[in-house]
């Protein structure tokens, strides 16, 4: 309370004639800081941070400042309710945006809508998710599955595959996008097999691989340990056939040490980026959070353009009422580290999207990029 | 033809053995379930984390591991477990407690993020027409030699006659000038190491992270539970309820095949006429 009397104070010295207008701009972010997205939520939240240090920097936006709340969504549902209420009601949050799971997602874009606030979701994610103030500018299967196939199919001579997933439902979509693709390009698929969340050993599933034979593998398990799981046992029973990871990102390969060398994957954003906004914002951060600098990666880069994106709508709609800046959102391109971000199509970006490849120090490499990857449609009902 | 499914089926029983060996330890001389055997598990996986930020060799893990295990399990026998014995619920909330401290210590100081620990075998090799992983066929090796030294303990040392005479009757162990403490202490002690030694071998076929010794831990329950007390039938049932499991992933699929440990253990459990 004596905090928001000095604020007051400061405005009425400044002599403002409009105080209630230079409220801070508040921003949530309801992250996974507990359960399985506690591993990558720091990282988000500080991509968010370092975008509001800049913009604020600058002036802020129409003379307010950004203010960004993290607050913990627990990584599911129950906890996405209480987090998005705690947003809107206590914060009155003027936008929401995160990256989170999907359940979470599902959970709280109901009462965002309710509420009439702006959500950018800024996750990766199976693709689909519409409404009036949902935006989304992180990429869909539609984005990075084809021209995965494609490459491995054109450059390494893969026509037979074999399909592996873990059994839920982001690995099975990611599979059946994977299965689309290889039949639209007269491939075939010798075997598909799904393994139970909670199992580790995935031996049944290799020595079907290793009966079938296929000439490369295309997979897709819950992010993570798993990925490293699956390509240790691969590797120890001395299968070498070309694999493109549906699942795998930078830290976990990382975390892997060799155990993924050689897995091909796409994707929107990774730290190699040779663009100089990349570079930028890379110094940006490290010279904001020094030692405790989460490594930026695909899913917490999203926010920092998300927050920019956000900003660059309030400016050009001349205020936060809501529903001129979901109108103008849609004309905002954002050069970020990732490229030129625009959310022009049914609420969701066409995006720049670049094949890598782990090597052998688990460290990834950026090969080639495919330019403008568009998200296909996903909300028909939308313009 | 099917001398992939042959050695699927071994070595499975041999990694379900050697998880399980030390709850099964544990189990037979104290009478009570180690719900801290998951975060056992994890320590010792951890140790060879250590190991390899060290630039150790990968099979300095083992011993390692299992020192961890012993010292941890120790100074828990000696603090909480002692005053426990006499009330078996108490020990379910103690070991369960345990398990939450270990692995929640492990997250604060790691972190929840998958580490990296070096594989001291990584490639394959020819056995019977087909190629097979090098590192599965040693892991059944050391399920037999573990096995193997902790039966000849128990069957044929001071020690394992004390500790079979605890497990028979406990309170005429006693009266008869049995140091019955002891032989707790060092049974839990052992089991624990047992435990972590089997962390660290898992290392080179899993990734590392605080919990990864929760399915292990259920799969192992159920060994256990099935098995009884006896070294013998815990190999049985390993061979049985993971070849089971193989042979439905393989034929049918891993959904299904996760589901058969469990159901078995149920089938059998409900059927079986003599106790062990």
């Amino acid at each position: 309370m004596v905090l928001f009397a000095g604020l007051g104070l400061a405005a009425a010295v400044a002599g403002s004639a409009d105080s209630a207008d230079k409220k801070p701009i508040v921003i949530a972010v309801p992250v996974g800081l507990s359960g399985v997205n506690s591993v990558v939520a720091p990282a988000v939240v500080q991509s968010g941070q370092l975008a509001v240090e800049e913009i604020n920097a600058k002036g802020g936006v129409l003379g307010r400042k950004l203010e960004l709340v993290p607050l913990d969504d627990e990584s599911g549902p129950s906890g996405a309710v209480k987090a998005f209420n705690t947003a809107i009601r206590q914060h009155k949050a003027d936008a929401i945006i995160t990256m989170e799971t999907s359940a979470a997602r599902n959970a709280g874009a109901p009462i965002a809508d309710r509420a009439k606030t702006l959500y950018i979701y800024t996750s990766f994610y199976e693709g689909k998710a519409c409404g009036k103030y949902l935006y989304v500018n992180a990429w869909v299967p539609e984005q990075v599955v084809p021209p995965l196939i494609k490459y491995l199919s054109d450059e390494k001579k893969v026509k037979k595959w074999f399909a592996v997933g873990s059994d839920y439902a982001f690995g099975r979509g990611m599979i059946e996008a994977a299965k689309k693709t290889i039949t639209g390009m007269g491939g075939t698929i010798l075997g598909e097999e799904y393994q139970p969340l909670q199992q580790s050993d995935w031996t049944a599933i290799i020595s079907k691989i290793k009966a079938a034979n296929p000439d490369g593998i295309i997979y897709s398990t819950s992010g993570g340990g798993p990925n490293i799981d699956f390509m240790k046992q691969f590797k120890a029973a001395g299968l070498t056939m070309p694999v493109g990871s549906l699942s795998i990102d930078e830290l976990t390969a990382e975390a892997g040490g060799n155990a993924a060398e050689g897995v091909y994957y796409t994707g929107d954003y990774f730290t190699g980026l040779d663009n100089a906004e990349n570079k930028a914002f890379l110094e940006a951060m490290k010279k904001k959070f020094g030692a405790n600098l989460k490594t930026p990666n695909s899913l917490s880069e999203p926010q920092y353009d998300g927050v920019y994106a956000y900003a660059m709508a309030i400016e050009k709609a001349g205020g936060t009422e809501v529903d001129k800046v979901a109108q103008v959102l849609p004309s905002i391109v954002f050069k970020g580290p990732r490229g030129a971000v625009q959310m022009n199509k049914q609420h969701h970006a066409p995006l720049p999207v670049y094949l890598a490849q782990v090597q052998g120090d688990g460290k990834t490499k950026v090969l080639k990029s495919f330019g403008l990857v568009d998200p296909g449609n996903q909300c028909p009902n939308l313009k | 033809m099917y001398t992939t499914e042959l050695l699927d089926v071994i070595t499975t029983a041999g990694v379900l053995y050697i998880v399980a060996v030390g709850l099964l330890l544990v189990y037979g001389v104290l009478r009570i379930i180690n719900l801290a055997h998951g975060a056992f598990l994890a320590l010792g996986a951890y140790a060879a984390v250590v190991s390899t930020g060290l630039g150790w060799n990968p099979w300095t893990a083992l011993p390692l591991a299992f020192a961890v295990g012993v010292a941890v399990a120790g100074i828990v026998e000696w603090r909480v477990l002692r005053a426990l014995y006499a009330r078996p619920l108490d020990t379910i909330l103690a070991t369960w407690g345990l398990n939450i401290i270990v692995v929640q210590g492990i997250t604060l100081y790691f972190g929840r993020e998958i580490r990296f620990a070096a594989s001291p075998i990584s490639r394959a090799v020819k056995v019977g027409g087909t190629t097979y992983s090098e590192y599965r066929l040693v892991l059944l090796l050391v399920a037999l030699v573990v096995g193997g030294l902790v039966w000849l303990v128990v069957q044929r040392t001071s020690i394992g006659v004390v500790a079979r005479a605890v497990i028979m009757n406990e309170e005429l162990a006693q009266a008869l000038g049995i140091n019955t403490r002891l032989v707790r202490f060092v049974t839990f002690c052992l089991g624990a190491g047992l435990a972590a030694l089997a962390g660290a071998l898992l290392t080179p076929l899993v990734s590392v992270h605080p919990n990864l010794g929760v399915p292990w831990l259920i799969n192992a329950f159920m060994l256990v539970l099935v098995a009884g007390v006896s070294l013998g039938s815990l190999a049985l049932v390993a061979l049985l309820l993971g070849g089971a499991q193989v042979l439905v992933s393989s034929y049918g699929n891993p959904v299904l095949g996760s589901l058969t440990i469990v159901i078995l253990s149920v089938v059998i459990l409900r059927f079986r006429t003599i106790t062990i």
